[in-house]
């Protein structure tokens, strides 16, 4: 049952990392985390901001760029390039192939994300104590200590957040073209970016019509909330509130998502003609 | 144990068809276009031809078989599965039409990734890719990335990965297509080792050259529909028992001769041939032809090729 499970998965990731587009973007990611460490002094007595800012701003970006352009390939081309014909003529269910599409595809993400998340990491407490020793005196004084943990926190909710990118990827990429599939995440994340948004409009009591209160409740009880994944302001500022209660509820959400959405990509596929 | 016996006593369906039908809507003239309804039995270790014109649903068949598109209406069996169950996939392999692998991996690392599908690894694994390599010529070019493949190089190292699990039924869609004639051959020896090796083996062509030696049943598909499904030596020996006489040469004189007996003279390949509606009626004018001195080269009973009844049971389409 697991095997062809684990033989696709492992195709797709070793086939991923030989796409130079995507070797070119962690490059890319690499170089732009290690010019922060120069960028950050544009910003006098708010370096370390700046260094955050720009690392895991481009952690971010980058790997949402590599979770959307490959997550929306990953079935989609596989129909269209018609590789997808000897496979399943071979005895891998629909099931097997998309899940082992799926774990190439977000094992691949992952990796991306973990290889920048250690660059960015070593620079963060390679130049984090410069920095504090310089603004002694100054008014404002925080944790290293607390701040190393809250920027590995942070680079653990981004495995998360590109975890739920890649899943809706794949399942549009088993629906639509992979141009369709691609817009179509892009789409979701920016509008999952504004869910809180979202949900202030369907507030009735902020002038919402009973209408739209459905209509927005529903699509903001669909939309994942991408909100969640980012503590970027908390980690300069331990007054600041982290945008969720707890990490293990965190996780169970968005594995919860993660595999609904995965389960409706199956319910396409299965009904696919390839 | 029960797979044993059925196999020595009867000789059981591999392929069982019921009105499968798969419509891809009309044609301007309103026709159904697509697949209309295949009804088909194939027994086990014979070679199967599906044959039909460009655009007659013979990828359609194949793509329904293996469940990789779901049949408008009827259903359709394989080993007693239903259509499509990952189970007898395991006793199937298939060769597309003008194959599409990974490209950036290369022969071995194809046929072993699709091993691993069939939960096959280890050392005698690579032994038997390598086997599998040297039957389709492909062992020397093993390094060369699919990508840079030529044609007949994809066909080869396609059927390369359909017989990787030793099937018991072998799809091919336009096995002889884009191969040299060399590596045409070779590909007719394989099939036919194939059935001695008691494989049943489902072709689709519409090339007849190439499937007229090798196929015992065929199956004429036209515009989704079966018009003809008949053992290829009846087809080709036809109804009537008309016998045809060849003479050497194609000088006036002899022509007219053969005509006063014969229902039809015509001129094939430098020589002539002459139709008679009986063996006693060909034998006698053989006897007078060649007493006037001309050289006979051949009597026989008539035998179509299989262009010839194609053409008449498709008509000009
Ligand atoms: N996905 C599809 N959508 C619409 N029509 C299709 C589709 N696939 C096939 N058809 C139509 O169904 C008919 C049969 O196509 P099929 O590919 O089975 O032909 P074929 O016999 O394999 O032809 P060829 O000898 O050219 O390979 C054709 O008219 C084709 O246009
Ligand atoms: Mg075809």
């Amino acid at each position: 049952m697991l095997r062809p499970i684990y033989y696709v998965a492992k195709a797709t990731f070793h086939e991923a990392w030989r796409r130079r587009f995507l070797n070119g973007i962690l490059v890319f990611a690499i170089l732009m985390i290690g010019s922060s460490r120069v960028l950050m002094y544009m910003q006098p007595g708010a370096e370390l901001r700046m260094l955050v800012d720009i690392g895991l701003g481009s952690i971010r970006f980058f790997g949402l760029l590599i979770a959307v352009f490959m997550g929306a390939r990953l079935i989609s081309d596989e129909i269209e390039k018609r590789t997808i014909h000897t496979i399943l003529a071979k005895p891998v269910s629909r099931g097997q192939f998309l899940i082992g599409k799926f774990i190439g595809g977000v094992t691949t993400v992952w990796s991306n994300i973990a290889i920048m998340g250690v660059a960015f990491y070593g620079l963060v407490r390679l130049t984090a104590p410069r920095v504090a020793a310089a603004a002694e005196g100054e008014s404002w004084v925080y944790s290293l200590d607390l701040m190393y943990g809250r920027v590995l926190g942070s680079i653990g909710l981004i495995f998360l957040e590109l975890f739920v990118v890649t899943a809706l990827a794949v399942t549009f990429s088993t629906i639509f073209s992979w141009i369709l599939a691609t817009i179509s995440t892009f789409f979701i994340y920016f509008v999952g970016q504004m869910s809180e948004f979202i949900h202030q409009l369907a507030d009735p009591e902020r002038g919402a019509t009973p209408v739209a209160a459905i209509v927005l409740g529903t699509i903001y009880r669909i939309l994942p909330h991408f909100e969640i994944f980012d503590m970027r302001e908390a980690i300069l500022d331990p007054a600041r509130p982290l945008p969720w209660e707890h990490p293990a509820k965190v996780v169970i959400q968005t594995c919860t998502y993660v595999v609904v959405v995965i389960l409706i990509g199956y319910l396409f596929f299965n009904e696919r003609e390839v | 144990m029960c797979f044993r016996i059925r196999r020595c006593c009867a000789i059981a369906t591999a392929i069982r068809t019921e009105n499968l039908a798969k419509l891809y809507g009309t044609d301007s003239e309103g026709r159904p276009v697509g697949l209309v309804g295949l009804t088909l039995e194939v027994a086990e270790g014979q070679i199967f031809g599906l044959l039909g014109p460009n655009g007659s649903g013979k990828t359609t068949t194949l793509k329904l078989l293996l469940g990789l598109i779901f049949p408008t209406s009827g259903s359709g069996e394989i080993f007693d599965l239903k259509l499509g169950s990952p189970e007898y996939k395991r006793r199937v392999g298939f060769l597309p039409e003008g194959p599409y692998f990974y490209d950036h991996l290369n022969a071995v690392e194809l046929l072993r990734f699709y091993a691993t599908l069939f939960g096959m690894s280890g050392p005698d694994l690579e032994k038997h890719i390598q086997e599998l390599l040297e039957l389709v010529g492909m062992w020397d070019r093993r390094a060369i990335r699919v990508r840079d493949y030529s044609r007949g190089m994809l066909q080869r190292v396609g059927v390369a990965q359909a017989l990787l699990n030793d099937p018991d039924l072998v799809f091919m869609d336009e096995p002889t297509a884009g191969l040299d004639p060399s590596a045409q051959i070779e590909m007719r020896n394989v099939i036919l080792r194939l059935r001695d090796e008691g494989k049943t083996v489902f072709l689709c062509s519409h090339l007849l050259k190439d499937m007229e030696p090798i196929c015992d049943t065929v199956a004429i598909l036209s515009r989704g529909t079966v018009r003809r499904l008949a053992p290829m030596s009846e087809l080709l020996s036809g109804d009537s028992p008309r016998y045809v006489l060849t003479v050497a040469g194609q000088s006036e004189q002899v022509q007219s001769r053969l005509a006063s007996l014969a229902t039809e003279v015509r001129p094939r390949e430098g020589n002539l041939e002459a139709v008679y509606e009986d063996q006693g009626a060909a034998l006698n004018a053989a006897n007078q032809i060649g007493a006037a001195g001309a050289k006979i080269l051949h009597v026989g009973p008539e035998r179509r090729t299989l262009e010839e009844v194609f053409v008449e049971v498709v008509g000009g389409e």
